[in-house]
């Protein structure tokens, strides 16, 4: 299929050879799809992440980018590893990660300058997106002096001034305040829109439904224990309680203690509790 | 930063007139030669709106530290022979303090404040980051500047952590820490940042790798000379040639 861009075949990733984060993965994604992984701490989502980013590499098994096998030495090919750098765009989990220039600006252009595009184009593509994000006046900030939500739109900056045609972001809105998660998903579904790949990984349940096409459940034994549809995926209670994504909340209404499973999914329509 | 005339200037064209001012200042062997320049220096600050009482605060606290312990011996006949102004006697031991000796303290300690006054101007009238960038224009390669940038933007981070370590400490268990626990607390510490920064050292390199580093940084260059700067490096030129001939 022309439009498969990740094709994952009995993946098996661990740590130091003896600590398995990734068994037996099986996933394909296609061109313009939105992906979405959920899972409880330590399932390996932020690894699948990883490698699909061609920063680590399966001990066993096949992650295959549009046909290509990736592997260490695959990346030895200068003129692949910039046209996957150009392709693929990750926005780390910890922005202060990714933002190690000494200032906001020089961080957002370090991307496209390593790239090789001209300076023009990127000083264009600066302004257009510091205007989007409604981050001019942090450009000549120094990144340890924006807060949380100031430091996670940069860092997604960085990546989308490179013009990614898939887009990994790991866990973009956690701990950040409800209007500025609101405003990040806006951001992932008009670049969706434009014919961009999403792939996120989070464990907010409630912005799940609107960045999957398809959602995939990692497991404590790192494994896929399912996928499917998003609606399908979040009506499954038995399996987000098993895989921590969900907890029995109590509270009371009146003189009546009442119980259920708290999703976290109405929030954002209706921003009830 | 305020916004100032050595503020307004090109970083690059501000930063090659300060080091010709500061090898000026180490060629000239006269007091008012050193003093021309020292109020130069002053005046430079002035015009730049910094607060005069700021700027000799920070730069005078250097003084005692750098140069006067070491200017002290230089006052005496043992070091500087000469003719004696002031003579002690103390236990026995004969103190002379000679012109000589004076004139060479004096020097010394001249030289240390007009010095580390450029370089203070320097650094309060310029963003770390624009040194960093001029930095290149003096060959040093762009890995050792990468590094020296990374390096100052993440020692914040590990200020920060400290910082939280120790409010989780005291939130724990107090302020009155017994020493040997308190060393343990210290050595953790330490092993702990060792750890972090180990780690985070690893996660900035595939963050780095992620945006198509492949071992050598290019860097936007924005700097941009206009009349203003090049008039400046005019001045300074005239005037480090003034004090070279006048204060011959």
């Amino acid at each position: 299929m022309d439009d498969l861009i990740f094709a994952l075949n009995d993946v098996y990733f661990s740590y130091l050879g003896k600590f398995p984060a990734l068994c037996d993965i099986d996933i394909q994604i296609s061109r313009g799809q939105k992906i979405t992984v959920i899972g409880s701490n330590g399932s390996g989502k932020s690894t699948l992440l990883h490698l699909l980013d061609g920063l680590i590499f399966a001990d066993k098994g096949g992650v295959n980018f549009c046909g290509k096998v990736l592997r260490e030495k695959t990346f030895s090919d200068e003129g692949f590893s910039r046209d996957f750098r150009r392709k693929v765009g990750f926005v780390f989990q910890n922005p202060d990660v990714q933002l190690f220039c000494p200032t906001v600006k020089e961080d957002i252009v370090f991307g496209p300058l390593q790239l090789g595009l001209e300076k023009n184009e990127i000083i264009k593509r600066l302004e257009k997106l510091a205007d989007t994000l409604g981050i001019q006046g942090l450009l000549d900030r120094q990144p340890h002096q924006l807060s949380v939500g100031e430091k996670r739109k940069v860092a997604i900056a960085s990546t989308l001034i490179i013009n990614p045609e898939i887009l990994i972001l790991d866990e973009p809105t956690a701990g950040l305040d409800p209007l500025t998660t609101r405003h990040i998903i806006d951001l992932l579904i008009e670049e969706n829109m434009c014919g961009k790949t999403i792939i996120t990984s989070t464990h907010d349940l409630h912005i799940v439904e609107e960045i999957s096409d398809m959602v995939y459940v990692f497991g404590a034994n790192k494994k896929i224990v399912k996928f499917g549809r998003a609606a399908d995926i979040l009506n499954d209670t038995d399996l987000l309680a098993a895989n921590n994504l969900v907890h029995i909340h109590s509270h009371r209404h009146k003189d009546q203690v009442h119980v259920h499973p708290h999703l976290h999914i109405e929030h954002h329509n209706n921003s009830g509790g | 930063m305020q916004n100032g005339f050595l503020q307004s200037l090109d970083p690059r064209v501000k930063s090659i007139t300060f080091l010709l001012f500061i090898i000026q200042v180490l060629l000239v062997r006269t007091i008012p030669a050193l003093f021309f320049l020292y109020v130069l220096c002053l005046f430079l600050a002035l015009v730049s709106k910094i607060n005069l009482g700021f700027f000799l605060k920070r730069t005078w606290v250097f003084i005692p530290l750098f140069a006067l312990f070491i200017a002290i011996p230089s006052l005496f006949s043992k070091f500087s022979p000469g003719e004696a102004l002031a003579t002690w006697n103390i236990l026995g031991f004969k103190f002379i303090i000679t012109r000589q000796g004076l004139g060479a303290a004096l020097t010394f300690i001249m030289r240390v404040v007009t010095s580390v006054s450029f370089v203070v101007l320097l650094s309060i009238t310029t963003k770390h980051f624009e040194l960093l960038r001029v930095l290149r224009i003096f060959k040093i390669p762009q890995v050792f500047v990468m590094t020296l940038g990374i390096c100052y933007r993440y020692i914040y981070l590990f200020v920060g952590m400290i910082e939280d370590t120790y409010r989780a400490i005291k939130s724990r268990v107090g302020t009155s820490v017994r020493y040997k626990s308190g060393q343990n607390i210290v050595a953790w510490n330490i092993a702990f940042l060792w750890a972090r920064s180990f780690k985070l050292n690893e996660e900035v390199y595939r963050a780095m790798l992620s945006r198509g580093y492949s071992g050598e940084a290019r860097v936007l260059n924005e700097f941009k000379a206009r009349l203003k700067d090049w008039l400046w490096l005019f001045a300074a030129i005239i005037l480090i040639g003034t004090a070279t001939i006048y204060f011959k």
